[in-house]
């Protein structure tokens, strides 16, 4: 038996996986020398970003072949809503305004790959599309937490995607993936290109912007 | 020589689309590379890039104007049907050139195509579909303004004279008189994005 597809996916992954570890911006989420400013730049894009996700969540609802999968999707919406709620706390604490973010080209350009998938395309291809944000933010939550994150500055957020629950939520996702995706080209390229819009995403609230 | 419509750029500078978008009508609607292709200094490698790189274009704007079809009103029909008749045409065209320029319809997609496509077919499925018809217009209309700039001779004449002709023109202004029934800010909005996206692709085709 080889490994399962989340997993080979990963696999193929790991370079630009190591590329965000590297990131500059998530080196300083982790040391806790990131700016308050780019903090909530990056929380702006980041709660617009989730809107996004939480759309193409429904839609692969819609498009569930099964009440299991269904179910499965909602409680994942569920998990994203609660990734906003941690950003409406700190939209509170900081200031940051969330209702009138205008997107970084870098986002919206994730945002419009997300949905265009998730109406236009296939469920498989959506959640290969999906998966990768889950999988990198356990990732680097992990990774940042091994680090000692969880006691700096940014520590709520170390915290909440190096949790056993986020983990547990990305374990879900992942597993739908396998029983719904074949390892096709179009699948591994949704999940790569969704890796690098990741990366895209970090510089662009690093540089804030364009 | 063919009729054409030269500079017909200038006849759509009176739109309210076109004077609200301010200098990124300039941006959208001159390039470096359209510069290089006009004087007949484009490297051979830049023009194939972009030759492979327009037809993926082409076959998303495909697809978003058939969602856009199925969505806009009885009157809009027939101008966007008869576009999508020319464009399948043009994809003909494009797989013709590849071939004898040994051009593969194939390679990878450059990010800046990516966005530009995934921008326009989400917007198809999202969008007020007036606000659609206003994306499609900034689309056509731009395109004709860049080439229709051009003086149709050199290597590449007869690419600036498929997109310079009167009946291209024609096209163009139908669909203006379609945007232009409900100019609005959301509508403008986006048209303003298509220049954006536009400006991207012709800096990419010169850049790689």
């Amino acid at each position: 038996m080889g490994q399962p597809l989340h997993a080979a996916l990963w696999d193929r992954a790991a370079e630009l996986a190591e590329r965000c570890v590297r990131h500059p911006f998530v080196e300083g989420l982790g040391d806790g020398t990131l700016t308050e400013e780019i903090f909530k730049r990056y929380v702006a894009q980041d709660a617009y970003f989730l809107r996004a996700y939480l759309s193409a969540y429904a839609l692969c609802a819609a498009r569930a072949h099964d009440r299991e999968a269904a179910a499965l999707l909602v409680e994942l919406q569920q998990g994203t809503l609660g990734e906003l709620v941690l950003h409406a706390g700190y939209a509170r604490r900081l200031e940051i305004d969330l209702a009138g973010v205008r997107p970084y080209r870098a986002a919206a350009a994730y945002c419009d790959f997300l949905l265009r998938t998730a109406w236009h395309e296939t469920l498989d291809r959506t959640l290969a599309a999906m998966t990768p944000c889950m999988r990198l933010y356990s990732h680097l939550g992990t990774e940042l937490a091994r680090r000692g994150g969880s006691e700096r500055r940014y520590g709520d957020w170390v915290k909440t995607y190096s949790g056993e629950e986020f983990g547990r939520l990305v374990g879900r996702l992942e597993s739908l993936l396998d029983r719904v995706a074949e390892d096709t080209p179009a699948v591994e390229e949704h999940y790569l290109y969704a890796l690098s819009c990741e990366n895209d995403f970090f510089t662009a609230s690093l540089e804030g912007g364009p | 020589m063919h009729k054409r419509a030269a500079g017909a750029g200038r006849r759509f500078e009176s739109s309210p689309f076109v004077k609200e978008a301010g200098p990124l009508w300039k941006q959208a609607t001159a390039a470096a590379f359209l510069d290089a292709l006009a004087a007949g200094d484009l490297p051979g490698r830049a023009f194939n890039r972009w030759l492979g790189q327009d037809y993926h274009f082409a076959r998303g704007l495909l697809s978003f104007q058939a969602i856009v079809l199925a969505r806009v009103p009885r009157p809009a029909h027939a101008t966007l049907i008869g576009g999508l008749a020319a464009l399948d045409s043009e994809l003909v065209w494009f797989e013709a050139h590849a071939r004898r320029r040994d051009v593969s319809l194939d390679a990878p997609l450059h990010p800046a195509c990516r966005r530009y496509t995934d921008f326009l077919i989400r917007a198809a499925y999202t969008e007020h579909p007036r606000a659609l018809v206003a994306m499609l217009f900034g689309v056509e209309v731009s395109y004709l303004a860049a080439w229709s700039a051009l003086e149709p001779k050199g290597p590449y004449a007869e690419f600036i004279e498929r997109w310079s002709n009167p009946r291209f023109e024609e096209y163009v202004q139908a669909l203006r008189r379609l945007a232009e029934e409900h100019h609005d800010a959301a509508g403008q909005q986006l048209f303003n994005e298509v220049l954006v996206h536009e400006r991207e692709f012709w800096r990419m085709s010169r850049e790689g």
